[in-house]
């Protein structure tokens, strides 16, 4: 399965090109447009009842379309918010995406989700997560430009920007300077990642924006 | 030995591996921690094997669920990692103790870790709770206070678009008692701290004792409440009490209390529309449920102070509260105007200290036929 993604960074999408028999995933109302000889059929996302907790709990939708075709034919695949996607191999190793990351994947990989912890949930990473694993390709988004850095020892992240990361990666939460510029310097809570590991991170923040939306309503 | 055939799933970190990292089944044996790609080393497609020997392996813990071992070959080249239950007793086990120290300090900081995030979390939750009392108070009183910065014709709006549903069995406006009433307000109005406030003041039949003002001014007696006076001038004190409340902002301030933190900020920044809705409603509930006994006393003393100014007899109030006491006491729900402000002694006590430290003056009374006014009332 051939698969790019186009028009980076702001407002990239994927193409996916199918052969007969050839099987993507993706979340639902991720279809952007697509050759007429692709079929589609919809599945919950797991059984019912982790497709609803993926939904409440991980921001993924409750449904997933599978895209297949009988002859040739290709998928264009989006996601709601502007923003670089990217792409992961797996090879029987494990991702954690951020909820509301994930795009799609091949039928091989194997997606559950995750207790975060308060930790994440603090770090405005939410409490739950997605776990991707198994073998084969996923595609996630992010909002803004989508970055990565291997860890090897402690690196720091500001709340909101981490998208995803390898379970090797440790996640503390610390304040970004003494408790005063931490309050009054605008960043507050930060974390701190510890490695080794692989993480994604976004340049622009969800709350971020809110924030400055806000700000200027008036 | 069916102990050494256990095999963990982690994951490997290596150069040769496509992307630097993989899933793998781990097993520790002979003397060796193992681990073999799930699904081949994708380079050259071939099952390969990585293997850190246990006497050389530099243990370390972290990962996302702060459990994880991490095993590193001597040159820092092979990283293998799992996270799995068995995984360090396998180690100290297939290790016969050379990994024992290692494995210990690595429990050590695990527990170390903990107690830490613990401790920092119960003094963010006592932190929180901290500010959540002082931000209470301290907002509480922010709101009476800033009630003071509204223009008093918000308390005129709240109560006039309050009262109508209150003065339903009302008197005539030419109607002796509802002269009488007038007169006093009057007399009284002057002397006021907002002597331009729109005073209305209405009679309403009904035996019970009580009377009661809004804010902005609007007031309403009870006829049962003039019959009960034995003079003018202790129905000029009550009156007086009414208005004081009405000038002192207290329906305001009960308003902005109750609706709380949300008013406060609304009132400091002085977008009160929303709030007029809200405001009638709750100026209706909160002037039949009591205000705070410190509301009460102000009430009590600037009515003294406003019956002095207009040359009525201040001590009057402390008479007609006694007399109430005295005679209806006993009997709740008659004698609401009483009931509904507490500790009567306290009040009457600190009406007498004061009406003692005014400078005597001649008063002058009411000249009214009071008797037949309470005799005109049904």
């Amino acid at each position: 399965m051939e698969a790019e993604i186009r028009n980076r960074p702001a407002f990239a999408n994927l193409i996916v090109n199918l052969q007969a028999g050839e099987k993507i995933v993706a979340e639902a109302d991720a279809m952007a447009s697509m050759s007429s000889s692709i079929e589609m059929s919809t599945r919950w996302n797991g059984s019912v009842f982790s497709a609803l907790a993926r939904r409440y709990l991980g921001s993924e939708s409750m449904f997933v379309n599978e895209f297949t075709t009988s002859s040739t034919g290709h998928v264009v695949l989006t996601q709601p918010f502007p923003g670089d996607m990217a792409c992961i191999e797996l090879q029987g190793n494990t991702m954690f995406l951020q909820p509301g990351a994930f795009i799609a994947c091949e039928p091989s990989v194997n997606l559950g989700l995750g207790w975060a912890g308060w930790r994440s949930y603090f770090g405005g990473e939410g409490l739950f997560r997605l776990k991707v694993s198994g073998k084969g390709r996923v595609w996630f988004g992010a909002y803004g430009a989508i970055f990565t850095r291997d860890i090897q020892d402690e690196y720091i992240v500001d709340t909101g920007h981490l998208v995803a990361y390898e379970p090797s990666i440790n996640i503390r939460l610390g304040l970004a300077g003494g408790i005063f510029s931490s309050f009054f310097g605008g960043e507050g809570l930060v974390t701190r990642v510890k490695g080794p590991g692989k993480i994604y991170m976004q340049s622009r923040s969800f709350d971020g924006l809110a924030a400055w939306t806000n700000s200027h309503l008036y | 030995m069916s102990q050494a055939d256990e095999t963990f799933t982690g994951g490997i970190f290596h150069q040769s591996i496509q992307d630097g990292r993989a899933g793998a089944n781990i097993r520790v044996v002979r003397g060796e921690v193992i681990a073999e790609p799930l699904y081949g080393n994708s380079a050259n497609g071939e099952q390969a094997a990585f293997a850190i020997p246990l006497r050389d392996v530099q243990l370390d813990m972290g990962g996302a669920s702060g459990k994880m071992i991490f095993c590193r070959s001597a040159d820092k080249s092979l990283t293998i990692f799992c996270e799995e239950k068995g995984f360090a007793k396998a180690l100290e086990r297939e290790s016969a103790g050379q990994l024992s120290d290692q494995l210990k300090s690595l429990k050590g900081s695990l527990r170390k870790e903990n107690r830490r995030f613990m401790f920092w979390l119960s003094v963010s939750c006592v932190a929180l709770l901290l500010f959540c009392v002082v931000g209470y108070y301290g907002l509480m009183a922010a709101a009476r206070t800033a009630v003071h910065a509204l223009p008093t014709s918000v308390d005129e709006q709240i109560g006039k678009a309050a009262i109508q549903s209150m003065i339903v069995n009302r008197l005539p406006s030419d109607h002796k008692a509802s002269e009488l009433v007038k007169q006093i307000v009057n007399r009284l109005k002057p002397h006021s701290k907002f002597p331009e406030m729109g005073f209305e003041i209405y009679v309403v039949e009904s035996d019970e004792v009580n009377a009661f003002a809004l804010p902005g001014g609007q007031m309403v007696v009870y006829t049962g409440l003039i019959k009960n006076a034995d003079s003018p001038e202790q129905l000029a004190g009550v009156i007086a009490h009414e208005m004081s409340h009405a000038t002192l902002r207290h329906g305001l301030q009960a308003i902005s209390q109750s609706i709380g933190v949300v008013a406060a900020i609304q009132l400091m920044v002085g977008d009160v529309g929303g709030l007029l809705a809200i405001g009638t409603q709750v100026a209706q509930q909160s002037v039949m449920t009591s205000y705070s006994r410190n509301a009460e006393t102000e009430a009590d003393l600037e009515g003294a102070r406003m019956l002095h100014a207009a040359k009525i007899d201040p001590k009057a109030m402390a008479t007609f509260f006694a007399k109430l006491k005295h005679e209806h006491g006993d009997i709740p729900g008659v004698v609401s105007w009483l009931s509904t402000h507490p500790q009567h002694e306290d009040r009457i006590e600190s009406i007498n200290k004061y009406t003692d430290s005014l400078t005597p003056i001649a008063y002058e009374p009411l000249d009214v036929d009071f008797k037949a006014i309470q005799d005109s009332l049904n």
